[in-house]
């Protein structure tokens, strides 16, 4: 009764790259084996990233158990309505992030698919206002490493050191992300059909969940420090 | 036939906006620590409250709790990775401050 399966073999058609399309496979195993290898490498390269932002979070924790009550200090100094704020708007994109990756794969989501794809990259796009708000805040205040910090204790330098790199870091990687999904976005303006089953939605879905997760470590590390409890 | 789509929209926002409302309640609680809980506590419960929601994420969100367990296996690897280098680098750091 459902058109299922034609839509599938157009799909199929229509992603299938190389190497699946040579190994004289079905053209629905290959396509559900190219998917899955999307699902895998998207990972590897998570893990990886697991890593890169591991490093970094290692350095927090080794500055952190060294100089505890200047952290302390430091972290009080950051805007916490800004950063409770920026949490909720990024876990509220990963929820719409994980509905657009799930409707991708059903047959008649294709509305519900584009609108979340679109209010993830829209509270992205939030996300980096506030953080401009903030960072325009903080140089306002003072709080920029070098001649004519704010504070006196000398490592709290360094957690706005840390505090800088971080965010700068992970606003980059966000930027990244609103960008596969703007991209993801047009290409289903150009070619209607384009998303259902798509592997590019899954992997840039996958890419989102993870700097969601990254702020989430972040989050405690930057703002929940010193709070006098 | 217009009535499966609904049906299957339904049950992706429900399974989505449980984890959503679980991972906003964290993030109050996590508020509410680290202003009421005392000091030696407060981390150990806000990093926990993170990695619990950076779990419910990875798992239900991220959709590690259906993956094969190829794709299962390389996230672990990240966090095995990960755990090493914590691991290694912090007996020194801890050792110097339990010596100095």
């Amino acid at each position: 009764m459902s058109a299922g399966g034609d839509l599938l073999d157009e799909t199929a058609a229509r992603h299938l790259r190389e190497p699946w399309d040579q190994l004289r496979l079905a053209e629905g195993r290959a396509f559900a084996l190219q998917r899955a290898g999307a699902t895998f490498g998207i990972w590897i390269f998570i893990a990886s990233e697991v890593l890169f932002f591991g490093a970094l979070f290692l350095l927090y924790t080794a500055m952190r158990l060294e100089h505890a009550a200047d952290f302390a200090a430091a972290a009080r100094e950051t805007n916490i309505v800004y950063g409770t704020l920026n949490t909720a708007l990024l876990l509220t994109s990963g929820l719409c992030a994980a509905i657009a990756s799930q409707a991708s794969e059903r047959e008649g989501l294709r509305r519900l698919t584009l609108w979340c794809l679109a209010l993830t990259a829209g509270l992205g796009l939030a996300f980096m206002v506030v953080k401009g708000l903030e960072y325009r805040e903080d140089i306002e205040r003072h709080l920029v490493p070098g001649a004519g910090f704010a504070l006196k204790e000398r490592a709290t330098q360094l957690f706005f050191g840390f505090y800088w790199l971080s965010t700068a870091i992970h606003a980059i990687h966000l930027s990244i992300g609103i960008g596969l999904v703007l991209r993801l976005i047009w290409k289903e303006w150009r070619a209607p059909g384009f998303l259902f089953e798509s592997p590019q939605v899954e992997v840039a879905m996958l890419y989102w969940g993870f700097v969601d997760m990254i702020w989430i470590v972040l989050y405690p590390m930057l703002y929940l420090d010193g709070r006098g409890g | 036939m217009s009535g499966r789509p609904r049906k299957a929209a339904d049950g992706i926002w429900l399974r989505g906006l449980v984890v959503w409302a679980l991972l906003l309640a964290l993030l109050g609680a996590s508020l509410v620590a680290a202003y009421a809980v005392p000091a030696p506590w407060t981390a150990a419960i806000n990093f926990g409250i993170a990695a619990t929601q950076a779990g419910l994420v990875a798992l239900l969100f991220m959709r590690l709790d259906r993956a094969d367990a190829l794709v299962r296996l390389a996230a672990a690897c990240g966090l095995f990775w990960l755990a090493i280098l914590f691991v290694l680098t912090l007996t020194d750091t801890l050792s110097r401050l339990a010596n100095s």
